[in-house]
């Protein structure tokens, strides 16, 4: 039985797996996810589908605030530029979906340039406004460039065909999304233990001690912003393609604070804790209306009638309840359950 | 000319309205060093009150002003105790993210409680226009001008002569020192929290005069923040004077270039302000000791 960790150098220590169980189980996963599309039924597929699509968005958004700690409460601005870029290049522009999913990475991190330029010099809630105003300002944008974005109506966007390969199916549809948030997940974690990854944990920590070691705030910020921002693209490009329909009311600034709160839920500067965030968000309003269908008809239907307000009146509460009581959150919880199960009866 | 008069007269009124909104978030900042982001759902649900007593209790203008102030000190201390009191000491990105979860609440509570259909605030009065050299103002208008200009004089008051001002101030300057001088930092909190409450409060309820009662209101929250963030976080009377400037801006961009840039004029300019000055125009260079 496994006592203890026992690491004798840093290489061992940053290992993306480093015992037999871990490899196991996720081997045990990946091949649940791959049987999952043959397995489940088309509703429990598009939870999986949103689940792999909102992971590639949360994990973007985790380099920018969970890693180097820089809050953005304007994500979805980069969600709207990727989903519209992606659009416009394929539906518009007749180019190959490789092109579009290319453009949806790039067109958001040139933005991100713009947006995190000024960024350099504001801190905390001053740069989290800033964010917060860019978001608003990306929408007007795109409602004025009617002759590329359609404006108000929206651009609609077939289920792509990559490489003679039709992704037009919901199983293979998620394959392709699976994909992406594997490619995302192993990116972000190789990311966290490079010399980059230290680089903005350093400046998440403090990032005047960050500068002292010689660390280019500015260019690091820059990078982070970058890359935040390419990867929440393409995850917008997916959900556009899941939507079928690209618009900007499809893209709701509560997306935002959702990903906030997938990341606080989760915990915070960990990819684990958005994986697990993830989960737990997006199952949560599905997960409550099967509790309240198990009391009684009657709370179900109230369920139904106000399922929008109750759903978001869940998230504000799970986010609250997390930060009072869990602020390390799932994967803080988790670790506490594992320490407890190898030390029991003793504390530590 | 008479149209440049108009927009800046409507610019004034709606942007004192965001000026009292904006003096809500300044005052919290203020004692308590966070950006309350449901300071929008707040002032939505103390206008919802006033409304609900215009129709159910009397639309007599003392009844509903004295019920709409007291729902909304009771809103703030409520907050306040429940939410905001058990996260003292978090830091402050946990604390803040508590006000993201508590606007969500609240907006959805609105809804579940009230409907989502537009309501008028009626209360005889408001809606009647005066003539100021040949421009159609409606007296609501004029009255959130003068409340706004009113408040502001009587914060600089509290601020600089009362007591309780001293001392919230000095909460907000260094809270550790402020406790080993016997002031009670809790007590300042929840005052901070009331106060900011009914601020606001009476900005959403002269909204709700002049224009209508809705779901959407809480972008009122939004469109303030440009407001205290021109005049600085820290700076109440530079708040409620941002409010005035965001509002002229938002109208002279909407009346000469367009709807959409109404939208988002006044976020367009903090951005390029926080460049220059990135604590705001009235705010305070923040010094770092490492």
């Amino acid at each position: 039985m496994r006592t203890g960790d026992y690491k004798q150098s840093y290489g061992e220590l940053v290992a993306l797996i480093d015992s037999p169980p871990v490899w196991l189980w996720s081997a045990v996963l990946l091949l649940a996810l791959i049987a999952a599309p043959y397995l489940l039924n088309s509703y429990a597929l598009s939870f999986l589908m949103i689940i792999l699509i909102t992971v590639t968005g949360a994990l973007g958004l985790n380099i920018l605030t969970g890693y180097t700690g820089l809050i953005s409460l304007g994500h979805v601005g980069f969600l709207v530029t990727g989903a519209y870029a992606y659009a416009v290049l394929v539906s518009k522009y007749h180019m190959p979906p490789l092109v579009g999913f290319l453009g949806a990475g790039i067109v958001p991190a040139l933005a991100s340039l713009i947006v995190g330029a000024p960024s350099l010099r504001l801190k905390g809630l001053y740069l989290a406004i800033t964010t917060l105003a860019f978001s608003f300002i990306i929408n007007t944008v795109i409602l004025e460039m009617r002759w590329l974005t359609n404006g108000a109506r929206g651009i609609q966007v077939q289920r792509p065909e990559i490489l003679g390969i039709s992704f037009d199916s919901d199983a293979a549809f998620t394959y392709l999304c699976l994909a992406i948030a594997a490619l995302t997940l192993f990116a972000t974690l190789n990311i966290r233990r490079s010399r980059v990854g230290r680089a903005f944990v350093a400046i998440r920590d403090n990032d005047t001690a960050a500068r002292v070691m010689g660390i280019n705030l500015h260019a690091y910020k820059l990078f982070a912003f970058v890359t935040s921002a390419f990867i929440t693209g393409i995850a917008g490009a997916l959900y556009g393609i899941y939507l079928s329909f690209v618009s900007v009311e499809g893209f709701p600034f509560l997306l935002s604070i959702e990903a906030l709160a997938i990341l606080i839920v989760g915990g915070l500067g960990s990819a684990l804790g958005a994986v697990l965030g993830t989960v737990l968000i997006v199952l949560l309003p599905e997960a409550t209306r099967l509790v309240f269908s198990l009391f009684s008809a009657q709370m179900d239907a109230t369920f139904t009638t106000g399922a929008q307000e109750l759903k978001s009146m869940l998230y504000g509460l799970v986010i609250i309840l997390f930060l009072r009581f869990q602020p390390r959150g799932l994967l803080g919880a988790w670790h506490d359950i594992k320490r407890a199960w190898v030390h029991w009866p003793l504390r530590y | 000319m008479q149209y440049l008069l108009q927009l800046l007269i409507s610019g004034l009124a709606i942007g004192a309205i965001y000026g009292l909104i904006a003096m809500g978030f300044a005052v919290i900042y203020k004692s308590t060093g966070l950006v309350n982001f449901a300071q929008g759902e707040m002032t939505m649900i103390t206008a919802y009150i006033a409304w609900t007593i215009s129709t159910t209790v009397s639309g007599n203008v003392f009844v509903v002003a004295v019920g709409a102030i007291l729902a909304a000190v009771v809103l703030g201390l409520v907050i306040e105790r429940l939410v905001m009191r058990p996260m003292l000491g978090e830091p402050v990105f946990a604390t803040v993210m508590v006000t993201i979860g508590l606007a969500v609440i609240l907006r959805s509570a609105i809804n579940f409680i009230w409907d989502a259909y537009p309501h008028g605030l009626e209360l005889g009065m408001g809606r009647g226009i005066v003539h100021l050299g040949g421009i159609g103002v409606r007296t609501g208008q004029l009255a959130v001008i003068a409340t706004l200009l009113l408040l502001l004089v009587a914060i600089w008051a509290f601020f600089r002569y009362s007591k309780v001002g001293v001392a919230m101030r000095a909460v907000a300057a260094d809270d550790r020192t402020a406790l080993l001088m016997g002031i009670s930092a809790t007590r300042v909190h929840a005052l901070a929290w009331a106060a900011s409450s009914v601020i606001a409060g009476i900005g959403g309820v002269f909204f709700a005069l002049s224009y209508d009662l809705s779901p959407a209101m809480f972008q009122l929250g939004l469109k303030a923040f440009p407001a205290t963030i021109l005049g600085g976080l820290d700076a109440v009377l530079g708040s409620g004077l941002g409010g005035l400037l965001i509002g002229i801006t938002e109208n002279l961009a909407g009346g000469y270039l367009g709807s959409g840039m109404k939208e988002v004029a006044g976020f367009a300019m903090i951005i390029v302000v926080l460049m220059v000055r990135p604590f705001g125009i009235f705010g305070e260079r923040d010094i770092e000791r490492v």
